[in-house]
């Protein structure tokens, strides 16, 4: 490889990776904690006042009650085959909203001991929802609309950013590959760690960059091909294979849910189903569609596939996302999105990705700091031991800030989960209000007390915040506060991680707190480093160079 | 030309390289996925999943170009090259079109 390559490359991903970095590491820590969404739901959601749901074989008893009461549940319903605390309702229905945005509510009902029917409006916990948007708009507040192309933008760069990183480790790969360096040099191990991460973790975050920029520019991307490839057409390749249906006969009556499981159970063995879909056409015709999943494959949704069927028959009419049963071009795409979603292989996969999407957070919070002290080695080096410039103290400040921000606000919005259900009206918004208070006021910690002692500051505060995620369950279950609750069975484990999350950033609270006070004075991450700071902000600013050009 | 070709690549003339791997890379993405769409395995109409295949192309071929555009040697090669592979992408594919549907074929 040619050295100049090699430099230059060096120097863009150096760029690249300070711009996109630390959207990057909230996107990946936040899209680890996706991959527990559903469990997160479930520890958030707070118990229902609903009697328990009918059985499965007495659901038209419900429908016939709920239709009766909620005249509007004509038009569309669903039938919850899984239930559980996320899900207290057998049956439910949007109100109001749209299908960018969502319902405005969603209510639910059940039949009492003497079948007379309850109506709740339903408060499943949107805290999950909102780890997953900040997964999807890295972090950023702003509507859908306008965040998404900044992440396309940021996709584009992480693109770059992982071929130019292959490429200028290509020279050293066989020599430092399984090298891991520590000791002395602390940087050198940084940078080991930060190679050997991203070299074993490439095919994962080749699939994540590759999705992301479609998940970002599919309308555009379309819209592009439907004039210069279909000609204006692209609606005929939509309705291909479409077929008129058959006549309606509208005194059909719709098979009973149970018997659409049977049916749905002996057309796709091994299909799990948590849900049935029902939408009246504007003849009345119910059309239906399934959601369920089948771990043995991967699913188009990020922990689901799913299947239109003949709410009369029960037959399968479109099988197209239904997993194992796709056609070739299609099973493709599902791969596609599966390989994002890491919905394939049960739960192995499922902790795999969480892992990779740990460590990829870690990819980038690394790659930021390297920045930071190859600038100072290099600086040293030609000049002597000299302070910061001011861009490295803004940075080093904004990389702390920005991801332990970013960790402590989620930390702190899962715990207020269960001190805010009965009490505030609208969950959805004071999550996001919690979580960019703390993001923000984490900034504003770290440039106010520096890189160094603010970064310390801040492992505390996700330590503390993260510590207090089962020490909430924990309370829930002793009768001290009554509005408390924790959920028995695997989510516990949720506890669990957050457990061992608070006992790591504690531990690196301490070291990062050692070396404030005993590191080199130079670094950024010194706490003798406020006095330099001022030195450095009356000298002319020495930055501007391209980095680890040495 | 013949100058420039010894010289060293550097990151300096990096804006011009990258807005033609910008623009140009997805102008000849789009351009890959319409031959793929019309030329490619299954033809024009092979399902709707085949659609969404065809879209898909476009990522890994627009981040490709970008990713590797900075080997021109400059700015005005970068331009120079991706455009005539674009124009040469897309002549392929409106003459191929044009083919098929005047039944020329």
């Amino acid at each position: 490889m040619r050295t100049d390559i090699v430099r230059m490359y060096k120097d863009i991903h150096s760029w690249v990776g300070i711009v996109c970095g630390l959207a990057l590491f909230i996107a990946f820590y936040a899209g680890a904690l996706t991959m527990f969404e559903q469990p997160i739901q479930r520890w958030a959601s707070a118990p229902s006042e609903l009697t328990a749901p009918v059985p499965l074989d007495e659901v038209p008893a419900l429908i016939t009650a709920t239709r009766a009461a909620h005249p509007e549940t004509a038009r569309g319903y669903r039938i919850h085959v899984e239930t559980g605390p996320e899900n207290p309702a057998r049956l439910s229905w949007d109100v109001g909203g749209d299908r960018e945005h969502g319902p405005d509510a969603v209510y639910g009902t059940a039949l009492d001991a003497t079948g007379a029917l309850e109506t709740v409006r339903l408060n499943v916990s949107p805290v999950g929802e909102l780890i997953d948007v900040l997964h999807q708009q890295v972090g950023l507040p702003f509507a859908h609309e306008i965040s998404m192309p900044i992440m396309g933008a940021v996709s584009l760069l992480y693109a770059i950013a992982l071929v130019s990183g292959v490429i200028i480790i290509i020279p050293g790969l066989v020599k430092d590959m399984f090298a891991l360096r520590p000791g002395r040099n602390l940087k050198r191990m940084w940078l080991d760690v930060h190679n050997a991460l991203g070299i074993f973790s490439l095919p994962f975050h080749i699939v994540m960059a590759l999705s992301a920029v479609v998940f970002a520019f599919h309308d555009q991307f379309y819209e592009a091909q439907d004039v210069v490839v279909y000609q204006g057409e692209i609606e005929a390749q939509w309705s291909q294979g479409r077929v008129a249906p058959e006549p309606f006969d509208p005194q059909a009556r719709p098979l009973p849910p149970a018997g659409i499981v049977a049916r749905l159970a002996a057309q796709a063995p091994g299909f799990t189903v948590t849900t049935l879909e029902y939408r009246a056409g504007p003849d009345g015709r119910l059309a239906g569609r399934v959601i369920g999943y089948d771990p043995r494959w991967g699913m188009r949704g990020p922990t689901y596939g799913l299947a239109g069927f003949d709410a009369y028959t029960g037959e399968i009419i479109d099988a197209a996302y239904l997993p194992g049963h796709q056609s070739g071009w299609e099973a493709l795409v599902t791969g596609f999105f599966a390989l994002h979603f890491g919905n394939y292989g049960g739960e192995p996969v499922r902790w795999g990705y969480f892992v990779f999407g740990l460590a990829g957070a870690f990819l980038f919070y690394s790659g930021n700091l390297l920045w930071i002290e190859t600038r100072r080695k290099r600086l040293t080096k030609r000049h002597g031991e000299q302070p910061q410039s001011r861009s490295a103290h803004i940075l080093g400040a904004l990389t702390v800030g920005v991801a332990l921000g970013s960790i402590a606000g989620i930390s702190t919005t899962l715990v207020a989960a269960k001190w805010m259900a009965g009490h505030v009206d609208n969950l959805a918004l004071a999550h996001r209000w919690i979580y960019y208070s703390v993001f923000l006021a984490a900034i504003g910690w770290a440039f106010r007390r520096g890189a160094g002692p603010g970064g310390a500051d801040l492992l505390w505060l996700c330590a503390l915040t993260t510590l207090l995620i089962p020490v909430t369950s924990l309370i829930g279950l002793l009768p001290v506060v009554d509005a408390v609750w924790c959920w028995s069975g695997p989510v516990l484990l949720l506890d669990g991680v957050a457990l061992a999350g608070a006992a790591v950033f504690a531990l690196l609270a301490r070291r990062t707190r050692q070396r404030a006070l005993h590191g080199p004075r130079d670094s950024i991450w010194s706490a003798h480093v406020r006095t330099a700071g001022a030195a450095a902000a009356r000298q002319p600013d020495t930055g501007g160079g391209a980095p680890a050009a040495d | 030309m013949s100058r420039a070709r010894d010289a060293a690549l550097t990151s300096r003339d990096w804006l011009p390289k990258a807005s033609a791997g910008l623009v140009l890379g997805l102008a000849l993405a789009v351009a890959i996925s319409g031959l793929f769409a019309w030329f490619g395995p299954g033809g024009l109409y092979d399902g709707a999943g085949k659609t969404q295949v065809n879209m898909w192309l476009i990522s890994p071929v627009w981040c490709g170009v970008l990713s590797l555009c900075f080997l021109f040697r400059n700015g005005r090669a970068a331009w120079i090259w991706l455009g005539a592979a674009t124009l040469l992408a897309f002549a392929l594919l409106y003459g191929g079109r044009w083919l098929i549907t005047s039944g020329g074929l």
